[in-house]
């Protein structure tokens, strides 16, 4: 009886999100048309012949992400930041270990060296991910998310406390992480505050000069392509998501001792 | 031929989209042991940006040339024609950008959820949401 009603409660959801899903659009074969949206994001994402809509970025999910919809964004990296913050308070006042990690802690010599040459390497991609967000496929969240393979690595292959010992330590990933956080802010009220002391009309989360708006972040930096504020924002959501998982698996990955406080 | 395979694939990837969606859920409501609950959170999270992926997809008009990529990168801009050139060719951005955030999102919801695996654990000695439920006052 039981899985009987088991199963029709799954059977009742599956079926009932494809009806709504069908009912939504009105066929799921993948079409050459677009819907007229995204045509109006693609047309203005990158196009100077109209000045006051374009976002200067040839990638239009940034342009979208930290543009358009950027305080939708701005409200995700909260719930990022929320979610971080709460794993943290639940693992508080529980005291870590801390030793000095020995040559026999981890793997073998070889696995060591090999993560020593493609630490880097990860970390190097992971900030050209994100650092050319505005202009290639990326952005600040993926980059984060790329840089925070790095501490995992070196956990596992050295020893749970080859970062501590290294410096990396979480009381450091929290003021990288707030540095993060107070960047996006600063960046998102930027123009605002420009206009304010200027005396000209502008907005929170203004990027380019808009109609009745002339203040415009500098897109265009001695011919190099800079998006107005969408690198400022890849910068610091890098900093605020790599530096963010960093500390939660440091915390995670080191072990408890046996008494608490 | 080509044009029935694709719509052949296309399907079975369909298709197999609602599978796992059941069977994630499957293992989200009846398998007792919480780190199969995450596992399946993080399949049936996927699984649903895999739907919002697939909205945005968008066919190539002729399916036997091979598709060319959709880049935008004259920088300065010279004519009109690229731009032209990339909105006939691009997807639509909007489903990847919302999903690249819930991507990460997740990931820290994840975290979270270890975290309070952690102390569940450390609270009962055992993460069988049975045992904790007896347990309960």
């Amino acid at each position: 009886m039981k899985r009987v009603v088991s199963l029709a409660v799954l059977v009742t959801i599956v079926l009932g999100m494809s009806l709504l899903l069908a009912l939504s659009g009105q066929s799921f074969y993948p079409s050459e048309n677009l819907r007229w949206l995204a045509i109006v994001y693609l047309n203005t994402t990158y196009n100077p012949y109209l000045p006051d809509f374009t976002v200067w970025s040839p990638e239009a999910v940034t342009a979208i992400v930290w543009d358009y919809r950027g305080l939708d964004t701005l409200y995700e990296t909260t719930v990022f930041y929320l979610a971080i913050i709460s794993g943290l308070a639940l693992g508080r006042g529980v005291k870590r270990l801390n030793q000095k990690p020995t040559d026999e802690s981890g793997l073998s010599p070889i696995v060591k060296t090999v993560t020593k040459i493609t630490g880097p390497m990860i970390l190097a991609v992971a900030a050209s991910i994100g650092l050319h967000g505005h202009l290639t496929p990326g952005g600040g969240f993926q980059g984060g998310a790329t840089a925070a393979v790095v501490p995992v690595v070196f956990i596992v292959v050295f020893s749970s406390f080859y970062l501590l010992w290294k410096g990396v330590s979480s009381q450091r990933m929290l003021t990288l992480r707030s540095a993060g956080l107070i960047g996006i802010g600063l960046t998102s009220i930027a123009l605002f505050l420009a206009g304010l002391l200027l005396g000209l009309p502008s907005y929170v989360f203004q990027n380019i000069a808009k109609a009745g708006s002339p203040l415009s972040m500098p897109y265009d930096v001695h011919g190099a392509l800079l998006s107005g504020t969408l690198w400022w924002f890849n910068l610091f959501e890098f900093l605020a998501v790599s530096s963010g998982f960093t500390l939660a698996f440091i915390i995670l990955m080191t072990p408890e001792a046996e008494e608490k406080w | 031929m080509v044009g029935f395979l694709a719509e052949y694939m296309f399907t079975v990837i369909y298709l197999s989209l609602f599978v796992n969606l059941g069977l994630s859920l499957f293992g989200l409501f009846y398998k007792p042991h919480y780190v199969k609950k995450l596992i399946m959170l993080g399949i049936l999270g996927d699984t649903l940006n895999m739907f919002a992926i697939f909205l945005g997809y968008r066919a190539w008009p002729s399916p036997t040339t091979p598709s060319r990529p959709p880049i935008l990168l004259t920088y300065p801009f010279e004519n009109a024609s690229v731009l032209v050139e990339f909105t006939s060719r691009a997807v639509d951005p909007l489903p990847q950008a919302l999903v690249l955030t819930a991507v990460v999102i997740g990931l820290a919801v994840m975290v979270f959820l270890i975290f309070l695996g952690d102390n569940l654990f450390k609270h009962y000695g055992t993460l069988d949401m049975r045992e904790i439920r007896r347990l309960r006052g």
